[in-house]
């Protein structure tokens, strides 16, 4: 038999057992922290009490599974700190999914919508409505998600633009945190952070070496490690078994290809 | 003539706007600034509108004609149109029908796709990944390296592992990815300029 050309439906059977046996387990694997995980975390734990942080639902259906632990842990974290939440979507796929995360998590924390949190809604041209935010906030979201006037809602009343906001957490699955990086960070001095899908981690790097980025959380991975310093265990930790041992299948399977070509070519 | 001189002037205009309010700080700049941004999510908008229409044409075309696949334009339609209706008559937030179509039906088809990468990258690592040369060997550690990096195990193995993999994010990916960016941020300041200055016309169309 020629391992080297072996049929690919037994390659799809091993990474599905790889992935799907280990998530009906219940083995926590230890996670310990990296440096760009705790920076995210310093620097939203170094607010004040209702500091306002925005968080942006920047992402599609297709990355929930992956992005979900990511945005519960920093929404968690900012709920713990009593910090008043203004979310958002430049994804339309993000706008329900956002508001459903956030909501339910309120719900748990009891905090109350207009009080500890709103939510924006999304606004199509995500360039134009970061620049515009910038000038105002209210210019760009006349209105909430609800159809309310967040401007009523008075703990929020104050919030105008970038200057009244401590940092915005951009939650992506693509290169939207790099437009909050240009258009809210360049121009007019944002503290942004980004949780994004571990494959686009790479892409950030150079952005949190220059202080571009304050820190990325990196899928799955960065969410259990998000979730380790809150001392709890969420989404993050639940796939880290099955994460784990899809990349053990992967290079596993790498390692028996060359050897079985190895073996061919002698 | 009029229908190239215009845009191209329009063109001219507003990115010469573009370009001089981002260094004025002045209130009229600023205001002005702000309108022009309130316009463009205008424009968008519209442009939604139109990509939605020409859609529903060109499916509607599909379906006449009877061509090859048609069934699935029949999909399409109806997709659009009941998330249509259901987002228009009983809103989008939680409880209502868009919310369970959404949650129930666009969430796991779209998470269904995007979950068969991990089977795409497992066949091509499969079959891509030989140690051919020393190039193809250093590739291939790396990525071995990236992928035990990025788990628990791979600390566990060794606690060296996860360093080598942030060192490999670090260093040599990162010095790759800022060339990268360096080239993208020139080649957008060039095609700006060109765009800006006329010269570059493919936006108006071939006549």
């Amino acid at each position: 038999m020629d391992l080297s050309r072996i049929d690919r439906r037994y390659i799809y059977l091993v990474i599905a057992i790889a992935i799907a046996v280990p998530l009906l387990l219940k083995v926590q694997l230890p996670v310990s922290v990296g440096p760009e995980v705790q920076k995210v975390y310093d620097e939203i734990d170094s607010l004040q009490s209702r500091d306002c942080v925005m968080i942006s639902f920047d992402f599609e259906a297709s990355s929930v599974a992956e992005i979900k632990p990511v945005a519960e842990a920093v929404i968690r974290h900012a709920f713990e700190k009593n910090l008043r939440i203004v979310g958002l979507a430049l994804f339309s796929e993000g706008t329900a999914i956002g508001y459903n995360i956030i909501s339910s998590l309120a719900e748990e924390y009891g905090k109350k919508y207009g009080e500890d949190y709103i939510y924006l809604g999304f606004r199509p041209q995500y360039v134009s409505a970061i620049l515009g935010m910038g000038e105002n906030i209210d210019q760009v979201y006349p209105l909430d998600y609800l159809n309310d006037d967040w401007k009523d809602f008075p703990p929020f009343s104050d919030v105008e633009n970038y200057h009244d906001i401590s940092l915005v957490v951009s939650i992506a699955d693509g290169s939207l945190p790099t437009y909050w990086v240009e258009y809210a960070g360049s121009r007019y001095g944002q503290k942004i952070a980004a949780g994004i899908t571990a494959v686009m981690a790479t892409s950030y790097y150079p952005y949190t070496a220059s202080g571009q980025l304050v820190g990325i959380i990196g899928g799955l991975k960065g969410a259990a490690e998000y979730e380790n310093l809150l001392g709890y265990t969420g989404g993050g930790h639940r796939g880290m078994l099955a994460q784990s041992s899809g990349h053990l299948a992967i290079i596993a399977l790498v390692i028996l290809a060359n050897v079985a070509a190895l073996r061919k070519k002698r | 003539m009029l229908s190239k001189k215009i845009p191209i002037a329009v063109c001219f205009l507003f990115g010469l706007f573009g370009l001089v309010q981002y260094f004025s700080p002045h209130p009229a700049a600023v205001s002005a600034y702000s309108t022009v941004l309130d316009w463009v999510q205008i424009i968008f908008a519209f442009t939604l509108l139109v990509g939605v229409v020409s859609l529903l044409q060109i499916q509607l075309k599909h379906v006449s004609r009877k061509e090859k696949y048609w069934g699935y334009s029949i999909v399409t339609i109806v997709g659009i149109l009941v998330m249509a209706v259901f987002g228009f008559a009983g809103g989008t937030e939680r409880g209502t029908a868009f919310m369970w179509v959404f949650d129930n039906m666009q969430v796991p088809m779209q998470s269904t796709v995007f979950a068969m990468l991990a089977f795409f990258v497992a066949t091509a690592a499969y079959r891509g990944f030989r140690l051919r040369n020393v190039e193809a060997g250093i590739l291939l550690a790396a990525a071995i390296i990236i992928m035990l990096g990025r788990i628990p195990i791979g600390e566990m193995i060794s606690a060296r592992i996860p360093e080598t993999a942030e060192w490999i994010l670090n260093v040599p990916s990162m010095s790759a990815k800022r060339a990268v960016l360096i080239g993208i941020g020139l080649g957008s300041i060039t095609t700006a300029l060109r765009v800006i200055l006329g010269i570059e016309r493919s936006y108006l169309g071939r006549n």
